[in-house]
């Protein structure tokens, strides 16, 4: 089980919505960061990501390695929460 | 001991699904009330966002029942519950490949192997690229298909939306929200309704038009470093001069692409432009594998219509498992009035005594035709 789950989202991302309903359909708590309410994380997580888009999701393993996914992409997502 | 359970599940070859659906868009969702209302044992298979477009599509005016109009992801998500509420199973993963197997079809998934007894392919589209340069490069640091996704990003600053179809103007109109300006790129003329186009004039403080100006080149900052985009190279094919647009993001909606590459290399045919091909039935060429929605040919690539279909391909497959379990008609029955209850009782294991009335001529031969590929 992931150390911690960190979503990013904005208020009419369609994506979002379903990621947090799979982590949660697995039993996964997470944090939920909204960008449009906290713009100033915006380059933060460009940097992280390499992307201007949401979801991105930010699963911190137990050993504090990171897996980013971008998108609602299950083949990513699955293998990094698992 | 696991083997034999193994062999017994749902979904193996033993024990196959009665029909697995492609998909989980409004074609795909439809289809799955219809066909679990029936009674029909039915799995969906999504690789990506359940509604499919739809859940991404900002706001929708033109679904009935809603007066005011409804969010995509919302309708999706109703779709989805009532779908649910009689019994539609949705699995997680993508469907590779298919493969007929005479009365099975196998489904290569990225969890495995399928079977079923049919098949609706309900992949749906999404949106397509232009095809220049600069495009792949900046793709989500600058290039965007979702407004609704990653639209927020473009608060207080300059837009270029490509594309002159409704999605092109609804998701340009939903960028107003964001965005200081749009310069709104369009190779030819305006394709969206008449509707979509008075709305757009009511945003025309803050929507440009430009009709027929071809986008040639996206460039910015070198992306290797992170670079962001930083204009739009077009042409503007009245004077055939270069023109551009300087701005801070690019957003994309030039039509569709199928979804219908897991069908390549099969019987099952694709038009010129890969939408896959069916009869009048919605079956395709390889038996007891159905389409509907926006990845059939001919489709209307509107939320009502795969909808529609939806309901229809599902009656289509109804009726394709109770002649697999029965077997063809009797030639008396075929075309009949009262053929329709034969077959209801044939299913139930009730007697059924055939009425002696002789078929009428000006019904369609449906069941014979049924098989027959148009």
């Amino acid at each position: 089980m992931p150390k911690n789950i960190t979503i990013y989202t904005t208020n009419t991302c369609s994506y979002c919505p379903m990621v947090k309903q799979y982590l949660r359909s697995k039993g996964l708590p997470y944090e939920e960061i909204n960008l449009e309410k906290h713009p100033e994380m915006q380059a933060e997580v460009f940097e992280k990501s390499g992307a201007l888009t949401v979801p991105v999701t930010i699963v911190t393993k137990q050993d504090d390695t990171q897996d980013v996914v971008i998108g609602y992409n299950l083949s990513r997502l699955a293998p990094a929460v698992a | 001991m696991e083997e034999t359970q193994a062999a017994t599940s749902r979904g193996s070859e033993s024990l196959p699904h009665d029909l697995v659906i492609v998909g989980a868009g409004p074609a795909a969702l439809s289809a799955a009330i219809y066909t679990c209302r029936e009674d029909i044992d039915t799995l969906l298979f999504e690789k990506g966002a359940i509604g499919g477009l739809a859940a991404v599509t900002d706001w929708v005016d033109n679904y009935p029942g809603f007066e005011k109009g409804i969010s995509g992801l919302e309708l999706s998500e109703q779709m989805r519950k009532q779908a649910e509420r009689f019994g539609a199973h949705i699995e997680l993963g993508e469907v590779q490949k298919i493969e007929d197997q005479g009365k099975l079809k196998k489904l290569a998934t990225t969890e495995g192997d399928i079977f079923a007894k049919a098949a609706l392919i309900a992949t749906g589209s999404e949106y397509k690229q232009i095809g220049v340069p600069g495009e792949k490069e900046y793709y989500a640091r600058g290039v965007h298909y979702c407004a609704t996704c990653d639209g927020a990003f473009y608060r207080d600053k300059k837009l270029v939306v490509v594309g002159g179809g409704n999605s092109a103007v609804q998701e340009g109109v939903f960028l107003t929200k964001f965005a200081s300006h749009i310069d709104m790129l369009v190779r030819s003329k305006l394709r969206a309704s008449d509707v979509l186009i008075k709305e757009l004039e009511k945003h025309k403080d803050k929507i440009t038009v430009h009709l027929g100006v071809t986008t040639d080149e996206i460039a910015g900052d070198p992306p290797a470093g992170g670079g962001k985009v930083t204009k739009v190279i077009g042409t503007d094919t009245t004077s055939g001069k270069k023109v551009e647009f300087p701005t801070d993001g690019v957003f994309v909606f030039v039509g569709l692409k199928p979804n219908s590459d897991m069908v390549k290399g099969t019987v099952i045919e694709l038009d010129e432009r890969g939408f896959i091909k069916t009869n009048e039935h919605l079956m395709t060429k390889m038996p007891g594998v159905f389409v509907a929605g926006d990845v059939r040919s001919g489709a209307t690539l509107q939320i009502a219509s795969a909808s529609g279909e939806g309901a229809t391909a599902a009656l289509m497959i109804r009726e394709y498992l109770e002649m697999q379990e029965r077997g063809p008609l009797p030639q008396a029955v075929v075309g009949h009035k009262y053929a329709w209850h034969f077959s209801l009782a044939k299913r139930s294991g009730k007697s059924v005594i055939t009425p002696a009335i002789p078929a009428l001529a000006h019904l369609p031969a449906f069941f014979t035709s049924l098989s027959g590929y148009g």
